[in-house]
């Protein structure tokens, strides 16, 4: 009777003491979809494996992500696999994704504690975006195509995309590309409009941004290959992963099942008609895995 | 001779204030060399009717004459240049020299550079201050003596026909007070101008007017000579006369 | 150290940077005095405009800055991404330390000093000119001093719409988590800040009286 009620308590109190890490902490960064995948795996984990998860969505760019996460802040999020390639291993850009996988997936178990999960379907890279009017004037279907008249064009970026070796810098290298001025820096969310409005005449979008196909938009053809896949998958502290295998079971259900189409759509619904997030989730995963 | 100053039926309501009148029918006249000082408490017309007269306040009905024109005829500021204005808190500017200051109204009319330094130094002798020692001083460090000293020069600068004085020494201490009285007296005689001096103070009314007029809200209760007004049997001066 | 290397290697950058900087402060502050010290002037003059243009720009201050570019950006003349818009907000911040401490200055003159002048002679615009605002300026300036010192640090913000500016490093910075890039904009915007407080300081107190 004393041995119950003492190791009654003892639970108790290491349930109280422990309460906090049994939260799981789903982090994003700060773009739609990012949030929308975050709301997602969320969803997924408490329906399947009943733990309650906090979001944190929204948190910035990639790197504010990776410190989330190797910190301990956020126990995972969803990645791209050439992003961490060439940002975070500072790997020079390839572009065999099952290749790119493999090695994120090893180095990052052995070097920084975390695991990889299985890619979701889709590959979101970036789409070199121009209106459409001026893809037709100027017969525009590839970047290099673009590279020809870029001394008459302003580009716009957002500060990521200017910082990283696989982004501007590289890519004015891979195709040669000289603008009339230095592009203008501005916060990637008022990229589009900048765009639409003709403020610049070039950003770099995402290809699965719903806005494009919504502002009548032209994403432009890598046709040299200059940026690595980005496949879409989840990374995970490997200490929530050895604590909670059933979390990467759940997880393992969503693989392969997101389609890029799809994700513009999704994107579309969030971005142009304003739907809520957590609703689409709800929904997607309602009907793709009920 | 035509008078300096004629106000005829003189009032003054204030706005929004119903039927109340500061200032009621007032009639006098001011001749050159002549000194009208208006006596009265506080609170009896008497700073009112002096902006009346450079229309700082516009009159409600009755009429001023400077030298014979009606002041409604001309625009304020044309008007009040040609009338000196000394008031209790002299209000010299601090930013300028008392050169400066003093040279004020002359500089506003245009006078030639020379012409406004003459006429300082001129100005600075005739109220005691020595211009060698205080023209290109600054009105912070003057006494409260010597500032009304500038406040007086700098209203007479060009040469106004009309001077008014609103207790121009009733901020001083006692002293300085009598030693302004009694020189203010000497120049009275040799200026020749027309003045009307608004003073609580009996004595210096007796001292320095030629005529006096006690106001008694808002009306002239008496208007006569000093003399006339020590022997008066009137209520309101005797009254006056007691309190004060 | 590892910021004067950087600042070695992306000299010009920097320093364009920096000019991108001071245009949009110094634009934007003058701007605001040219509109802000006549609508002072103004108040003092027609007291019942006093309540709604001081509270006006009270409610100006108090929006976020970056809520205020936002507001700016999808209107028609005034907006749209880049240095005009972020002057226009600019120029909006700037106003209320400048039409209050106009209003201040002026009206804090000694009623005595404005009542021998009117008594004088002096026209209105000739006791504006020579008494009001001379013995005012100290008070104005410092108002110009505030408004220089808030636009400073608010146009590092302006960045994010595309402006330019020292706040360009400090966005990269956030962005990719580099403490480097963030004080190479950062710390050049304080000193700025700093600068200016200090020479406009020496300005108001020559004025002062």
């Amino acid at each position: 009777m004393r041995v119950g009620l003492l190791s009654a308590l003892g639970l108790a109190l290491m349930g109280g003491g422990c309460s906090h890490r049994e939260r799981v902490v789903v982090g994003a960064k700060n773009f739609t979809e990012s949030d929308f995948l975050a709301e997602l795996l969320a969803q997924q984990i408490e329906r399947r494996t009943g733990l309650p998860v906090e979001r944190r969505l929204h948190l910035g760019g990639t790197y504010v992500c990776h410190e989330a996460i190797t910190s301990g802040k956020i126990d995972l999020y969803v990645e791209y696999t050439g992003t961490a390639y060439t940002e975070i291993l500072k790997h020079p850009p390839m572009a065999d994704a099952d290749s790119v996988y493999r090695v994120d997936s090893l180095e990052y178990a052995k070097t920084l504690g975390l695991t990889w999960g299985r890619p979701l379907g889709f590959n979101n890279t970036f789409a070199i975006t121009v209106r459409r009017a001026d893809a037709e004037k100027y017969g525009l279907r590839t970047i290099s195509d673009v590279a020809r008249i870029a001394p008459q064009l302003r580009a716009g970026f957002g500060y990521e995309f200017l910082q990283r070796a696989d982004g501007f810098g590289g890519l004015a290298r891979a195709y040669g590309l000289r603008f009339a001025a230095p592009p203008t820096a501005m916060d990637l969310g008022l990229t589009y409009r900048a765009l639409a409005q003709g403020n610049v005449d070039l950003i770099a979008g995402n290809s699965t941004d719903g806005t494009i196909q919504a502002l009548d938009l032209v994403a432009l053809e890598d046709d040299r290959h200059y940026f690595p896949p980005y496949d879409a998958a989840p990374v995970m502290r490997t200490e929530l992963v050895t604590r909670h295998p059933e979390v990467v079971r759940a997880l393992a259900e969503l693989a392969g099942k997101l389609s890029a189409a799809e994700m513009r759509r999704l994107n579309l619904a969030a971005d142009v008609e304003h739907r809520d997030i957590a609703a689409l989730a709800r929904e997607w995963l309602a009907k793709n895995l009920p | 001779m035509t008078a300096v100053l004629e106000v005829r039926d003189l009032s003054y309501r204030l706005p929004g204030a119903g039927d109340r009148h500061l200032v009621t029918a007032l009639s006098f006249s001011v001749a050159p060399g002549e000194t009208l000082v208006l006596l009265g408490r506080s609170g009896s017309g008497k700073t009112t009717t002096l902006k009346l007269i450079n229309r700082l306040l516009e009159p409600t009905s009755g009429e001023v004459r400077l030298q014979g024109e009606a002041t409604a005829t001309l625009e304020p500021y044309r008007l009040r240049r040609r009338i000196g204005y000394v008031i209790q808190e002299i209000g010299l500017f601090p930013h300028f020299t008392v050169a400066q200051n003093v040279g004020l109204v002359p500089r506003l009319e245009g006078w030639p550079p020379d012409r406004i330094a003459g006429r300082v130094r001129e100005l600075l002798a005739l109220v005691g201050l020595d211009p060698d020692e205080f023209a290109e001083r600054s009105p912070r460090a003057l006494s409260g003596g010597q500032r009304q000293r500038v406040g007086v020069a700098r209203a007479l600068a060009a040469d106004p026909a009309l001077l008014l004085l609103d207790e121009p020494f009733g901020a001083l201490d006692p002293i300085t007070r009598v030693e302004l009285q009694r020189e203010f007296r000497a120049l009275e005689g040799r200026l020749g101008k027309g003045m009307v001096f608004v003073t609580h103070d009996v004595r210096e009314g007796l001292l320095l007017g030629t005529r006096l007029g006690l106001m008694h809200e808002g009306r002239l209760a008496f208007l006569g000579t000093p003399e006339e007004f020590r022997r008066s049997n009137d209520p309101q001066v005797k009254q006056f006369m007691e309190a004060a | 150290m590892n910021l004067l290397r950087f600042y070695g290697d992306h000299a010009r950058e920097a320093f364009g940077l920096l000019g991108q900087h001071l245009v949009l402060v110094g634009a934007s502050t003058l701007l605001a005095i040219l509109i802000g010290v006549p609508l002072g002037v103004l108040l003092t003059r027609r007291p019942a405009w006093r309540g709604p243009v001081l509270g006006l720009a009270n409610v100006f201050q108090t929006i976020p800055s970056l809520a205020l570019f936002g507001f700016l950006i999808p209107l028609p003349f005034l907006g749209g991404i880049g240095a005009r818009t972020a002057i226009v907000a600019l120029v909006v911040y700037a106003l209320l330390p400048i039409v209050r401490n106009t209003y201040v200055g002026i009206s804090g003159v000694d009623p005595a000093v404005r009542e021998a002048g009117r008594g004088m002679g002096m026209t209105d615009r000739q006791l504006l000119t020579m008494v009001e605002i001379p013995l005012g300026l100290g008070v104005i300036f410092a108002g110009v001093r505030v408004a220089t010192v808030v636009g400073v640090g608010t146009a590092t913000i302006a960045a994010a719409i595309g402006a330019g500016g020292l706040g360009v490093y400090i966005f990269r910075g956030v962005s990719t988590v580099d403490d480097t890039l963030i004080l190479a904009g950062a710390l050049p915007a304080a000193l700025l800040a700093l600068i200016a407080d200090g020479l406009l300081g020496l300005v108001e107190r020559r004025f002062a009286r």
